[in-house]
């Protein structure tokens, strides 16, 4: 069947629109498509999207992590072996954490990571034929926002839920923020960290996130208010 | 769409009814009634199995049958094996390698069109758990009575009068056969009109598939 | 060096077959292999009969026995296959219990004997819901060169064609029963069904269809055994199915329909002949 941007799509639809993008430049496919003979053809459910100039992607419902270069990930420390670590990031594989990739590591001075930590971390290499690599640093050496996280609660969810609430256009975190102080950090494999300040608020920023699954801008804005007065009904 | 809707009023199935995501913690599940006939699948994967199972070149998937007795039998490894080629065909297993892809069918109600039951809930739990296939596939069943007739998804009563019945399977991108099994004996005209209503037939199925996309994927996103 | 190809590129040694219209054991695509069949080659079994189809080779031996008919059905006999599958015929599978295939292989040539009625369970009742016959069919392969289905339902075919069910008299009252083995009566057939498989190639954008696959044909198409297999009884079909390889267009279905037809024909003969054959031996002894 022939699909255009903006529709649902199942696997086996093709799409000659990215195909004639194609002829004239270069096209990035992201997840849920491929390349063949006789065409860009459709592999996951879901509803196609575009971003200018010419990104494509499915956006599909999944749980199960597929490793994807670049990508910041919450794992959990699951092996120490030798110089490295092994971290499950949720997909099929653990993947490995060299000691040396920290902000500052040396042969001597050794990260203080444990079993059963949790960090937020990059994929720097992940390819289907490979164990996915992580990384703590960026290219300059510098920690940035990756490291272990202390403290704090982690729950999984579906990864396009992750993606829901990091894209800008989504009013959650931002109607959220505005009413108690969190923190919070997002892995793209369905692993969300957070941290307030009570047990209760823990609680509420988890359920919010949870709860806006399959609503609407406008439903998602009216859940926060809900909770917040929830809240702070009980808190005061 | 070709056919009309005088002709789609012809091929009629038992209203389907499915809930995706059914199963709190698998990757991937559904929930399928067709008529009376109810089956719920869950699959998991692709994951880390043990090195013997592991092919270097694609995903190794596993089907597992329980029945509603519980007890294994034969019949139960046949529709394993029905099952596994069917889904085998549609996974773009070499996206996956040296990993397992797990699914898991359990028989809730069987009041006739069992197996495509089973394959059309494969199909939409495979679509929830957002593995990369080929195609989506639609089964459908028929039964030929004593007269020749041909009757769509047939209901337990029709297929106690029956003296065969049939059913197919089809890719969503061409409608060629996938997969097809048969009980009971027939002519060679019955058996390529009893294809060719099966496959119009299949349209329903797979409209039904995006129907069921539709509901959630505008809001996920 | 073609060895070495074809470990290299086993693709691509396929394809390059494939695209001269030929396969990899010099037949053409609608060829399939000769049938040498052999019946009573177990002496110690009721019937038996042993097929070679190029390097596929089953042996199926009949046990019969008396029992008691389900209470369910107490006019009926009983019929029951089972196929083999020793590490012996295939490196393919491990000693232990009945593999996977095994079953499954099972499992189609019991439903190819049911659906197409040519034993009569009726007829293997001695008394109502009193004592009948079981017909063990009991099918080993002792070399698995693709293709078993259709080995499997010959061989079974012609066992059951030679097998002689000795008169039974049972007395009600007594319970006695007395076998006489001078006195035998052929088992009734209705028909004689015939198997085809077939495998299932994509090369390039067309559908080749393979005639009588052997084992490698059946790895290269991807699936377990053959993709169709087709079994026409008197000129009914009585059994289609379709598992894995390339999807199936309509004019390759009708193609295949016409081959099975054919191949239903040419073992019927064979079977006949060799049947023949023996009994003219047998009874010149």
């Amino acid at each position: 069947m022939k699909v255009a941007v903006g529709e649902v799509v199942l696997p086996g639809d093709q799409c000659e629109e990215i195909s004639l993008v194609g002829e004239k430049s270069k096209v990035i496919l992201g997840p849920g498509l491929r390349k063949e003979v006789d065409g860009i053809t459709i592999t996951k459910a879901g509803t196609l999207k575009k971003r200018s100039p010419n990104t494509y992607w499915v956006d599909n419902y999944q749980k199960r992590y597929i490793p994807s270069r670049g990508e910041n990930v919450i794992g959990v420390v699951v092996q120490k072996a030798g110089d490295i670590f092994r971290v499950d990031v949720g997909g099929s594989c653990s993947a490995s954490l060299s000691y040396l990739s920290f902000e500052g590591a040396t042969k001597k001075n050794r990260p203080k990571v444990n079993i059963g930590d949790v960090v937020y971390a990059k994929m720097l290499v992940a390819s289907k034929d490979m164990e996915p690599e992580l990384v703590c640093v960026d290219s300059h050496g510098k920690k940035g926002r990756l490291g272990v996280l202390e403290e704090g609660f982690v729950f999984k969810c579906s990864l396009n839920l992750v993606r829901k609430i990091l894209n800008p256009e989504c009013p959650l975190l931002n109607s959220l923020k505005n009413e108690w102080p969190f923190e919070l950090a997002a892995g793209l494999n369905g692993r969300i960290w957070i941290k307030a300040k009570t047990m209760r608020e823990t609680i509420a920023v988890g359920n919010a996130i949870l709860g806006c699954e399959y609503l609407n801008t406008d439903e998602i804005k009216s859940m926060c208010t809900n909770i917040a007065s929830i809240l702070a009904g009980h808190v005061s | 769409m070709i056919t009309d809707n005088d002709e789609l009023k012809d091929f009629k199935l038992r209203p389907m009814k499915c809930e995706c995501n059914y199963l709190n913690r698998s990757d991937g599940s559904a929930i399928l009634s067709q008529g009376q006939t109810v089956a719920v699948v869950s699959v998991n994967g692709p994951l880390d199995i043990k090195m013997q199972s592991q092919s270097i070149g694609k995903a190794t998937l596993e089907v597992l049958f329980s029945s509603k007795g519980g007890k294994p039998s034969i019949g139960d490894r046949y529709k394993e094996h029905v099952i596994r080629q069917t889904c085998e065909s549609a996974i773009l297993g070499c996206l996956y390698p040296r990993t397992g892809i797990t699914v898991t069918i359990q028989e809730l109600e069987d009041y006739g069109g069992f197996l495509a039951c089973c394959l059309n809930a494969c199909c939409l739990a495979l679509l929830n758990a957002g593995l990369a296939m080929r195609h989506t596939f639609a089964a459908v069943s028929c039964a030929i009575d004593e007269q020749g007739n041909i009757q769509l998804d047939p209901a337990p009563a029709q297929l106690e009068t029956s003296r065969a019945t049939m059913t197919f399977v089809f890719e969503s991108r061409e409608k060629s056969l996938v997969t097809a099994f048969t009980d009971g004996s027939y002519s060679d005209s019955a058996y390529s009109e009893a294809m060719e209503r099966c496959r119009s037939a299949s349209d329903l199925v797979f409209q039904f598939y995006k129907q069921i996309v539709s509901k959630y994927s505008y809001v996920i996103g | 060096m073609s060895e070495v190809y074809k470990l290299i590129h086993p693709v691509k040694f396929f394809n390059d077959y494939i695209s001269k219209n030929v396969r990899p054991d010099g037949r053409s695509f609608s060829e399939q292999r000769n049938i040498k069949l052999n019946v009573d080659a177990i002496k110690t079994a009721d019937a038996s009969a042993l097929i070679k189809c190029g390097n596929t080779s089953v042996i199926c031996g009949i046990k019969l026995e008396l029992a008691t008919p389900k209470a369910e059905e107490p006019n009926k006999g009983f019929l029951i296959t089972n196929v083999e599958l020793p590490p012996l015929c295939s490196s393919k599978y491990r000693p232990g219990p009945p593999s996977d295939s095994a079953q499954v292989t099972s499992n189609i040539v019991s439903d190819i004997i049911n659906n197409s009625k040519c034993v009569d369970l009726t007829d293997l009742c001695i008394v109502p819901d009193k004592l009948a016959w079981v017909l063990y069919c009991d099918m080993l392969c002792l070399d698995n060169g693709g293709s078993l289905v259709d080995a499997c339902i010959i061989t079974l075919m012609a066992s059951l064609k030679t097998l002689r069910l000795p008169t039974v008299t049972y007395d009600p009252e007594t319970e006695d029963i007395k076998v006489d083995t001078n006195v035998q009566t052929k088992l009734k057939l209705n028909g004689l069904p015939i198997a085809t498989s077939f495998a299932i190639y994509k090369y390039m954008d067309r559908n080749v269809t393979l005639v009588d696959p052997s084992s490698y044909e059946e790895d290269m198409c991807g699936g377990l055994g053959a993709n169709l297999i087709l079994c026409y009884n008197k000129g009914f079909l009585c059994s289609s199915q379709k598992f894995g390889g390339s999807n199936f267009s309509v004019d390759c279905e009708e193609k295949a329909l016409k081959i099975a037809k054919e191949r239903a024909q040419l073992a019927e003969e064979v079977i006949d002949v060799c049947i023949k054959n023996y009994e003219s031996k047998t009874n010149t002894v």
